[in-house]
């Protein structure tokens, strides 16, 4: 199976080479009317033909074959890539529920053990059909990650289904396509295809709850005696916030504020230093916090892996 | 000749109309004269441009490079909502409006439209919606969801503010007005036609002009009635798109865009007309196919009306309504083509002469069969899930709506402004304005083609600069600032050649159809006697009556 | 020339008549638009509605407004004798029909049905409240009609009658249309 991207590429890629026909015909006989029939090339009065009527139903005929062959070509493409509806030809391997929300996106992944929760970054398991389930907990949002896959509207009321394929592992960037408000730009997607071991180890990991935190003890404290806490939940805590993205291994992440820096020790001190710097609009407020709050809480937040 | 032959104008005309001096400017308030409503409407649709120009440039500047933070996200969002609402109803349908009014009667050979007083409240109403939406600004900010503001971001619960209720309120407003103007040129032309002027010899313009009118009077009571539910839910606490109550998000889609789609074809309409117009003009021979090309009108309108939710593929809808309107998305590329064949045909075979309208005419047809076939790509359903909602529908949007209304509506205007002020628009200032509008528009919306291709969402007010966009970004908006240049070369020519442009007479181009026949200005009630039309080229008939039209 | 000089033939060949008849299609589409809304989300607010709805006294007001328009095309018939005291006879029945509306609207607020107060207030609120509101565009163009008639005895064309009555005619029809899907509709389930 070859990514739907790839089968839609296919057929944008016939439509595209059929329409640059047309286009290139359509320019070229203005071109050289503009040069054949220029009034200095024509004396005296133009022949004043009306038209032909052979003319006007080949020429109305045509394009509707073409257009009836696009359309078989489509249904194909459709049945292979499984509509945002039916789901495919090709049984999906893995489930995973996307929610889309004021501006970041939450990834539940159903396991025995219960829902193992992320945020911001999605990992699917290499070569393997991915179902994701699509959506909402506020305004519309729509999942597009045009490397691989097409896109899909988060529907308040409405769970739609989008299939997922990586043939490459890798990290595959998207964007919130439907407009959600302020910070719809820095709605970014990101998708790591894994592996399918590395895909396991990472799962598990999610899995657990924040793992030993001696080293910021300090940080949890100013963590859990601030806003942050009404916000965020970090598993294994008392941080149960539900309104913002999941923390228990925000470490381990390759961006922060969904997308809009990557994740390095500075840029998360300067990200809780002020977010509506960097994101403004964002529902994540200005914290004010001591020089030595923001150290103990940025050594926290990257020790969680 | 014959006795319908007017005096020519030799001095310098009155702007727009013969009108008693001494009544100026209380004039405009009060007309009910179609001409100065028609005056009135541009004039309208020009004040609006501005703002509209103004906001587009503004989106070119904040995207001109990659984390761009000049334009704050929360003012971006009501600049680029504000400029779709801007462009849409409050420049073209009024500019196309105006040319309606000013041009219908005047071409069917009517001393004025059906209702005249109608036809000034239509143009007060439309006007007060289009301040309604503006006031919102000084209220405390501007709508900012969109131009179709899709619930719930448009609700009460995500849009707090006032902007939304002027959004609502101002386009009902703004819909009405348009709706009853609708009837009332409809009518017109239904009923008001002059002698031997039978539905198969009226001019292109009054054809599509026709359909134009009908399409309005099924579409827009959607807009109306999806305004009303978004108004009761902000306002009366209901729920009509509210998930959590058993309402539906969607509803409010399926409406906006059962209005929505018709819309650009209810816009871009007119403009196929003024290019019918123009083309043969230009070509020294009629159209080719006229009632090809009328039909194909007649065909583009009844299945306008059922292509509205291939905006829609991404929404989850079932297969086989994604296939209906994929194949009906699909079948209204037939009747179009058959329009932009046959204006080439129009042209192949004549005596072109290449003035700045049919420059204008020209470039549209070379730009409009690319957004026509970047159209059917849309209609593709996988295609559309992959490129809806990016940049590349604001290219394709552009191609139809700027390569396409607006270069037929400079066609139209540098062609009509003369039978309008009794002056032609310069020439030389024209193909400047045609040439760096031209190239300005392409290097502005061809690479963003490319940006939607490669993931870049629309109304995004940023971008990251490790996506690579940059580049084509800042080519769009150096095209953006071309195209401006263009802009205030034609609003110098304007404003030169209302002063001092040369004078016209009745008959500039040596054209075929009745508005040519009468003084440039038309005399209040357009024409001394009764017209006759005694093909669909009266004019012609005139001119050569050893080889007369056989229509 | 002759044949294809194709005007609308009969009645719509009258300027009024024919902006009336496309206002009154393009009104159509307005209450279509939000019919069709109404019997989307109708499961949503089906239980309330046959909690609520009082489907036999609405059914005797809708009567005295399909009777209107009995009386509209009597006044048109009489329009150069006695017509205006028919124009005040629809008007009285059209008057009636709202007290009807507006004694049920008063009685659903009363139990705490409102707009907001779920699916069935907000789509029987909406659909009703604009059928009234038409009413009483109608019954402004009847006041008008009947002063205009007195003052110019006479002289109010045949057309100028038909117009209104057209419009009136429609309000009735639209309440049809309603009356099938909300009241209609709730009793069949």
């Amino acid at each position: 199976m070859r990514p739907p991207a790839e089968a839609i590429g296919a057929l944008a890629l016939i439509v595209t080479a059929i329409a640059f026909v047309i286009f290139l015909g359509v320019e070229a006989a203005l071109l050289y009317s503009a040069w054949r029939f220029r009034a200095s090339r024509v004396p005296g009065l133009a022949p004043q033909i009306t038209g032909n009527r052979t003319l006007e139903i080949v020429w109305t005929g045509i394009p509707l074959l073409i257009l009836v062959v696009v359309f078989v070509l489509m249904t194909g493409t459709m049945r292979e890539i499984g509509t945002s509806v039916a789901g495919g030809s090709t049984p999906a391997q893995m489930k995973v529920l996307a929610v889309g929300a004021q501006w970041w996106w939450e990834y539940r992944y159903p396991t025995s053990g219960g829902d193992v929760i992320v945020a911001n970054e999605l990992h699917i398991p290499v070569n393997t059909p991915v179902d994701v389930d699509l959506e909402t907990a506020d305004v519309v949002h729509s999942f597009w990650v045009p490397e691989i896959s097409g896109k899909t509207d988060m529907i308040p009321g409405k769970t739609n289904h989008l299939r997922l394929y990586a043939a490459h592992t890798g990290t595959y960037s998207g964007q919130c396509a439907e407009f959600c408000g302020v910070e719809h730009a820095w709605m970014r997607i990101t998708v790591v295809a894994d592996a399918q071991g590395d895909f396991d180890r990472w799962l598990q990991a999610q899995a657990r709850p924040r793992g030993d935190a001696s080293a910021g003890a300090q940080g949890e404290k100013v963590f859990m005696s601030n806003l942050c806490v009404s916000c965020h939940a970090i598993r294994g805590t008392d941080a149960k916030g539900e309104a913002g993205p999941d923390l228990t291994h925000v470490g381990g992440r390759t961006t922060l504020g969904a997308g809009v820096l990557t994740n390095t020790p500075q840029n998360m001190r300067a990200w809780l230093a002020d977010p509506q710097k960097y994101k403004p609009g964002s529902l994540m407020p200005r914290v004010p916090l001591s020089d030595a709050d923001l150290d103990a809480l940025v050594t926290y937040l990257e020790g969680l892996k | 000749m014959s006795a319908t032959t007017v005096p020519t104008t030799t001095t310098a005309p009155t702007l727009w109309v013969r009108r008693p001096a001494g009544a100026k400017w209380a004039g405009w308030l009060r007309t009910v004269d179609h001409k100065e409503i028609g005056v009135l409407y541009m004039g309208m649709a020009l004040l609006f441009f501005v703002f509209g120009g103004l906001t587009a440039l503004t989106i070119r500047v904040q995207l001109a490079v990659p984390e761009n933070h000049l334009v704050d996200p929360a003012i971006y969002d009501q600049i680029f909502t504000i400029h779709g609402v801007t462009m849409i109803f409050l420049v073209a349908i009024p500019v196309l409006v105006g040319f309606m009014n000013y041009m219908v009667p005047l071409m069917i050979g009517a001393r004025d439209v059906a209702f005249p007083r109608l036809n000034a409240l239509s143009f007060w109403l439309s006007f007060l919606g289009g301040l309604l939406v503006y006031f919102s600004f000084i209220a405390g900010g501007g709508p900012d969801a969109g131009w179709f503001a899709y619930p719930p971001l448009s609700g009460h619960t995500y849009s707090t503010g006032q902007g939304l209720d002027y959004y609502i309120l101002g386009l009902a407003v703004n819909g009405a007005g348009t709706i009853v103007g609708a009837v009332n040129i409809a009518v017109t032309i239904l009923l008001m036609r002059c002698p031997g002027m039978s539905i198969s010899r009226l001019p292109l313009f009054v054809w599509m002009t026709l359909v134009t009118s009908f399409l309005i009077l099924a579409a827009y009571p959607a807009l109306s009635a999806a305004l009303v539910m978004l108004f009761v839910d902000r306002h009366l606490g209901a729920h009509f798109f509210d998930a959590n109550a058993g309402g539906d998000p969607l509803i409010w889609q399926h409406a906006f865009w059962f209005f929505g789609h018709p819309e650009v074809y209810i816009v871009i309409l007119p403009a196929f007309g003024m290019i019918s117009e123009v083309i043969p003009v230009f070509s020294g021979k009629p159209i080719f196919g006229y009632r090809f090309v009328a039909a194909s009108s007649v065909a583009i309108g009844f299945l306008s009306m059922s292509v509205w939710a291939h905006h829609m593929f991404a929404v989850g809808m079932s297969d086989a309504e994604n296939l209906f309107f994929s194949g009906a998305s699909m079948l209204i590329a037939v009747p179009t083509g058959v329009k932009v064949l046959n204006w080439t045909a129009t042209m192949i075979g004549g005596r072109l002469r290449f003035t700045t309208s049919m420059l204008w005419a020209t470039g549209f047809i070379a730009t409009f069969v690319m957004g026509g076939l970047t159209g059917v790509s849309l209609a593709i359903v996988p295609i559309d899930w992959f490129v809806t909602d990016s940049y590349y529908v604001v290219a394709h949007m552009h191609y139809v709506l700027f390569g396409g209304v607006v270069f037929g509506v400079f066609a139209g205007l540098y062609y009509w402004f003369p039978k309008m002020t009794g002056r032609l628009l310069s020439e030389r200032l024209g193909k400047w304005h045609f040439w760096l509008t031209f190239v300005g528009f392409h290097m502005t919306f061809l690479p963003q083609h490319w940006l939607g291709i490669e993931g870049m969402a629309r109304r995004m007010w940023t971008y990251p600069a490790s996506t690579g966009w940059g580049t084509l970004n800042m080519l769009s908006s150096i095209g953006a600032g071309v195209m401006t240049i263009g802009t205030l070369i034609f609003v110098w020519n304007l404003l030169v050649s209302l002063r001092s442009g040369q004078l016209a007479g009745d008959d500039p181009w040596d054209a075929f159809t009745l508005e040519w026949t009468t003084s440039s200005p038309p005399v209040p009630e357009n024409y001394l006697t009764v017209p006759v039309a005694t093909s669909r080229r009266p004019l012609w008939d005139r001119k050569h009556p050893d080889m007369k039209d056989p229509s | 020339m002759t044949a294809a000089q194709a005007r609308p033939a009969g009645r719509l060949s009258h300027a009024p008549l024919l902006g009336m008849a496309l206002f009154i299609a393009s009104e159509s589409i307005f209450f279509m638009t939000i019919v069709v809304a109404f019997i989307a989300l109708r499961p949503a607010g089906l239980a309330t509605a046959k909690q609520e709805l009082e489907f036999t006294k609405t059914l005797i007001f809708s009567l005295f407004l399909f009777a209107s328009s009995g009386t509209m095309t009597i006044a048109e018939r009489r329009r150069d004798r006695d017509g205006w005291v028919w124009l005040v006879v629809t008007g009285i029945l059209g008057l009636v029909f709202l007290t009807g509306q507006g004694l049920e609207y008063v009685r659903l607020l009363s139990t705490g049905i409102s707009p907001a107060a779920g699916m069935f207030g907000t789509t029987f609120f909406t659909l009703t409240g604009l059928h009234g509101l038409h009413v009483l565009v109608g019954l402004a163009a009847i006041t008008g009609l009947t002063i205009a008639s007195l003052a110019r005895r006479g002289r109010v064309t045949a057309v100028g009658w038909e117009t209104v009555a057209w419009y009136w005619h429609f309000v009735d029809g639209v309440w049809v249309v309603v009356f099938s899907v909300v009241y209609i509709g709730t009793l069949i389930g």
